[in-house]
């Protein structure tokens, strides 16, 4: 399976989805115009994963922040890794002073 | 009319309305300057002007901030102010900068006699100017006026607004026309009585940036910058600010309506200082039509506490029938959520078919 690597801008994040060294990371910054179109790509990618992913899958999300447009895309990525029968870990990184991100995590995490 | 409305009136009514022009209040640093730089290479370019316009437009812009850079030590309350209009043909810049009083015989000399020199004659005094000032290692202050008179092709508009026994406002005013090869000796777009009001506005507001304009993304992106580096307060505040501006923001740029095709959605956005906090504003047309349905979404979140709020939230997050590049349905809840405090609006009727829409998110710590 092809890796999807793109690299941080000024208002997109670094995304790396790497089966083979068995990378998945959402890092940076995520304030895009148009996050639906953004996230299409790798929304698409997770699409084609969950139906053969590893045995072990480690998701990490360590943004300093994000818009309410890119929140409902990742929302809908951990919808879409829901659906991973083997192991899966989403680790959710935020700086130990960003109460909101912290909040934001236990967020993902009550819902999913 | 609320509070909110009237300032943010008053502010339009200084403006031109039809102009493009943003206005920074407060001590310059060398981010800041570089975000100011950025936002107007970013309108320029926006703009098509061609290479010679953008270029000294660009010189006079990093003279000035660099002047005031400085000199901008003054009382308390009292801050450096700098803007930048585009009206019609003409790009306005206009500085304003705390000296002490004892200095003003000397820079109105100093003005006067670049302001009574012909193109050449300048030149030859810029020459004379900078070997001086290598000699003298005064620091060069006089360099940067000739320099901003010679880009500009026109005279130096200035004048002293007196703050106490020490200290005065100085008030520089220069312009550039679209088309440089034609002279233009009217000296109507010099006024200074619109820029005092303007600055007396800001000043008892507090208002720290306004930007009256296109709004785009690149636009957002140069005044987050901005105000990120203008904020001396602790991270979590910077970062509630932060946020609340990129949905205000982003929420002109998708849903605000252009007006005579421009390339974006024409607005306003202004943050001002409150005792404990932030106050951040933003217009933008909307059509008549939709005013009542935004009205319901407001209301609707306003009427909700901490928890009801946090509900909403939740149950829209994974709301994916609200899901396409202009909406995720969580932008005015997530505004009124940082806030802790009811979101202020208004509308204001502009014809059958327009209408003006302002909205005040206040921030505390």
């Amino acid at each position: 399976m092809e890796s999807l690597i793109l690299n941080a801008t000024e208002d997109t994040p670094k995304i790396v989805l790497n089966k083979k060294d068995k990378e998945f990371l959402i890092a940076e910054r995520s304030l895009p115009e148009n996050a639906f179109d953004f996230y299409k790509p790798v929304y698409e990618w997770l699409e084609k994963y969950v139906l053969d992913p590893l045995e072990e899958t480690e998701f990490h999300v360590n943004l300093d922040y994000f818009n309410t447009a890119s929140a409902k895309q990742l929302g809908k990525i951990f919808n879409l890794l829901e659906n991973i029968k083997s192991s899966l870990f989403v680790k959710w990184h935020y700086a130990s002073d960003d109460q909101d991100m912290l909040e934001s995590g236990q967020r993902y995490a009550r819902l999913t | 009319m609320s509070l909110q409305e009237e300032t943010t009136y008053k502010i339009i009514d200084i403006l031109d309305k039809e102009s493009m022009s943003y206005f920074y209040r407060g001590h310059l640093t060398q981010s800041i300057t570089d975000g100011i730089l950025a936002l107007t290479e970013t309108n320029l370019t926006k703009a098509n002007e061609p290479v010679k316009v953008k270029k000294r437009v660009y010189t006079i812009l990093v003279e000035g901030l660099q002047n005031i850079t400085r000199h901008q030590e003054g009382p308390q309350g009292h801050k450096s102010f700098f803007g930048v209009e585009q009206s019609g043909e003409y790009y306005y810049i206009t500085m304003s900068n705390i000296i002490p009083n004892q200095n003003i015989d000397h820079l109105s000399g100093q003005l006067d006699k670049i302001n009574n020199l012909e193109k050449e004659e300048l030149k030859t005094f810029y020459k004379q100017a900078l070997l001086e000032n290598e000699l003298s290692d005064k620091g060069g202050a006089g360099l940067g006026l000739i320099e901003m008179a010679r880009k500009s092709g026109n005279k130096l508009q200035y004048d002293f607004k007196k703050i106490n026994e020490q200290h005065s406002y100085f008030y520089l005013r220069t312009y550039i026309k679209h088309n440089l090869s034609t002279v233009d000796s009217n000296t109507r777009h010099l006024d200074f009585s619109n820029i005092f009001k303007l600055h007396e506005q800001l000043e008892s507001e507090d208002v720290l940036i306004i930007f009256n304009g296109i709004f785009n993304q690149e636009s957002l992106i140069n005044l987050l910058s901005i105000i990120e580096s203008q904020m001396a307060t602790q991270p979590s505040l910077r970062k509630k600010v932060f946020n609340i501006m990129v949905e205000l923001l982003q929420n002109i740029v998708k849903h605000g309506l252009a007006i005579n095709d421009s390339d974006g959605n024409p607005g306003l956005f202004y943050i001002s200082a409150i005792n404990d906090g932030y106050k951040l504003n933003t217009g933008n047309f909307i059509k008549t039509e939709d005013i009542d349905a935004l009205k319901d979404k407001i209301d609707q979140v306003n009427k909700l506490d901490n928890k009801e709020l946090n509900e909403f939230y939740d149950k829209r997050l994974f709301n994916f029938q609200i899901d396409n590049s202009k909406e995720s349905g969580l932008g005015l809840i997530e505004l009124r959520l940082k806030s802790n405090a009811k979101l202020e609006y208004a509308f204001k009727k502009e014809s059958e078919e327009h209408s003006f829409f302002t909205i005040e998110v206040t921030i505390n710590r």
